[in-house]
């Protein structure tokens, strides 16, 4: 346990006097930033030219938030605000911990604080970020009509796989709505929600690192009004340290199976599932060539056959039974069906709810696993037709809440 | 005649005086027999039920020990071997402290030897303990770290960090038990000194294409899944 999370807490003292000199405002928009030196400038220009749209002068302001930038992002940011107009205010800010979860939660404290009407965030490596981004994102907030609202980009199926294939369909079986992005990159949260957010990272002494996925899980959770904004094409620079394959499921399915602890009593009641969008014709692109589906093959045989000693800690014999067949044939022919793979990722929560093994051990175990249902995915995507892409999606959610009654039953 | 009532009663009387100098002895030795039973029972209970509240035998599963006890036969949980450990170390200080109480001169000196050497006894089993523990937890580490970097042999791996971190251990056991202290320091130096060497050498000289396998794997790893993005 540690302090409340504030502003007091999460700003530097200098960061948080020019937080608290900014005065009444409407909506804050905030830009989480770690060596973006090269994009940032044009970024800001997007979000400050859509801000101007979305609010009246001077009751909307743009925050850049250092989450541990070691390029000189600080003097991009400096160059540019010479030229840009006075309006919106844009001001450049010290997280006390330059991590890009804490600048988001340093950023939902500076919207308490000002008690400002709707707050979003834009990350820095979202280069195809236009104007219209900031009034579909913060709009829904300002009328009313949503707490929060996640982005919805026109991706290859290639892109977000682990979205596609894991955090969405577990999403959408527990708590049964239809979300595209569960770590969407940008987001428009209601103070109220960002307030409950700050308390439960804090009680829960949650790791910042997944701090997107569980605003994302604690609005679809407690039954926050969620909607989702359709931004066009998801265009991402480099930035961020990317980190390894297993550091991600670490960072975010640690996150979601830790949220299903929490969220026990909720998820346990809801039954099927609601779509927050309607599909969009061009929503799903055919997915990109290049991908080495050889190579993720091999590595979920080489899970298969080296890891079987932890996986059988894991999962019990039916679904490995299930997962033997998988290690022999041609590549190109790879299948995976998705209720398999529902059942692995569901054993793999109940294992990490029984605390089976060490959780991070446990986490990067499945990373063969999921390699191989990527590999498959994208197989069924190539010999799809662009009009059965929703269906490939449909598909794999359908599959996680029919899995879902098995998971239910087990839990204890 | 006197002296036959002499040689008659005189070992009677020598038994009767050793009886009576002993029975307080043996009666003693009964009640630290009996006392160390009751108090080594009434522990194990205790110790039971503390382990049980601290959800000691779910943490062993997490720690991979029960899974190491179940490979090797032991089918008892953690907390309940515990408790037979608290059970016979209690009963056989009682028995040792029984046998003290004979005041027989060949087992004293004995005993007070035995009562010198058990913390040391501990402390070896702790350090054992605490060893297979980590050599459970960093061979699995690296069993998945090998897998997921996609390395052949990635079993091999994990089984050399598993038994260097039991050998390391058992050498560390070893020389608290004070067991051929020089010989184990001496032996352990030269085994960890040679491996290394014999690593050093089997990598560079003989292991040049392994090597490159590996830099080349990781490096196609890197450039061969940057064609899909994980979220």
């Amino acid at each position: 346990m540690g302090a409340p999370l504030t502003a007091t807490v999460l700003l530097t003292a200098e960061s948080l006097a020019v937080v608290e000199a900014m005065g009444p405002l409407d909506v804050l928009v905030g830009v989480p930033v770690c060596n973006h030196a090269r994009s940032i400038a044009r970024l800001l220009e997007a979000l400050a030219a859509g801000l101007q749209e979305s609010v009246a002068p001077q009751r909307g302001a743009l925050l850049v938030l250092n989450a541990g930038s070691q390029d000189d992002a600080g003097t991009a940011v400096r160059t540019w605000l010479a030229g840009a107009p006075a309006v919106p205010p844009v001001r450049w800010l010290e997280i006390a911990t330059p991590r890009r979860g804490h600048a988001l939660l340093a950023l939902f404290a500076a919207a308490q604080a000002l008690g400002v009407a709707a707050c979003a965030f834009v990350d820095a490596d979202l280069t195809g970020a236009t104007p219209a981004w900031i009034p579909a994102l913060v709009q829904p907030i300002l009328e009313q009509t949503a707490t929060c609202v996640l982005p919805v980009y026109t991706r290859p199926l290639s892109d977000g796989t682990l979205t596609t294939n894991l955090l969405a369909p577990v999403t959408r079986a527990l708590y049964g709505k239809r979300v595209h992005e569960v770590i969407g990159g940008c987001a428009g949260v209601a103070p109220a929600l960002a307030g409950t957010l700050l308390d439960h990272v804090w009680q829960a002494d949650h790791s910042a690192g997944g701090v997107d996925l569980l605003l994302t899980t604690q609005a679809v959770a407690t039954g926050a009004t969620v909607a989702e904004a359709r931004l066009g094409p998801k265009q991402v620079a480099g930035g961020w340290g990317q980190p390894d394959l297993a550091t991600t499921l670490v960072r975010t399915v640690g996150a979601l199976f830790g949220a299903m602890e929490r969220f026990h009593e909720r998820w346990d009641a809801v039954q099927g599932s609601v779509p927050l969008t309607p599909p969009a014709a061009d929503g799903l692109l055919p997915p990109a060539p290049g991908a080495h589906v050889d190579r993720m093959v091999y590595a979920f045989r080489m899970g298969l056959k080296d890891l079987l000693p932890v996986w059988e800690q894991i999962m019990p014999e039916d679904t490995l039974a299930d997962l033997y067949p998988l290690g022999v044939g041609p590549a190109e022919e790879f299948q995976f069906p998705g209720p398999v793979w529902a059942r692995a990722v569901f054993d793999f929560a109940l294992a990490f709810h029984d605390r089976r093994l060490p959780r991070e051990h446990l986490l990067r175990a499945l990373a063969p696993l999921y390699l191989g249902r990527a590999a498959a995915f994208l197989l069924e995507a190539r010999g799809a037709a662009p009009a059965g892409f929703d269906f490939l999606l449909e598909r794999v959610g359908r599959a996680f809440e029919e899995a879902k009654g098995d998971l239910r039953f087990r839990w204890r | 005649m006197d002296t036959l009532t002499n040689i008659l009663l005189g070992p009677v009387q020598a038994t009767a005086t050793w009886l009576g100098a002993m029975t307080p002895r043996l009666l003693a030795m009964v009640a630290f027999i009996v006392i160390g039973w009751a108090l080594a029972a009434v522990m194990r209970r205790v110790t039971g039920r503390l382990l049980r509240a601290t959800a000691f035998d779910q943490r062993c599963v997490r720690w991979g020990v029960t899974a190491t006890l179940g490979r090797i036969g032991v089918r008892e949980v953690p907390a309940v071997l515990l408790g037979h450990a608290v059970f016979w170390t209690i009963l056989l200080v009682g028995l040792l402290m029984g046998v003290d109480a004979l005041g027989v001169p060949a087992v004293t000196g004995v005993v007070a030897t035995v009562l010198h050497y058990l913390p040391n006894l501990i402390v070896a089993g702790v350090i054992l303990i605490t060893g297979w523990v980590l050599a459970n937890f960093l061979g699995q580490a690296a069993l998945i770290g090998a897998v997921n970097a996609q390395v052949a042999g990635a079993p091999v791996i994990a089984g050399a960090v598993r038994w260097l971190v039991l050998v390391f251990a058992g050498a560390a056991v070893l020389t608290q038990l004070g067991i051929a202290r020089e010989m184990v320091l001496l032996a352990f130096g030269i085994a960890f000194g040679g491996t290394v060497l014999a690593l050093a050498l089997a990598f560079g000289l003989g292991g040049k294409d392994l090597a490159r396998e590996i830099l080349e794997s990781r490096l196609r790893k890197r450039n061969g899944d940057d064609h899909i993005t994980h979220l």
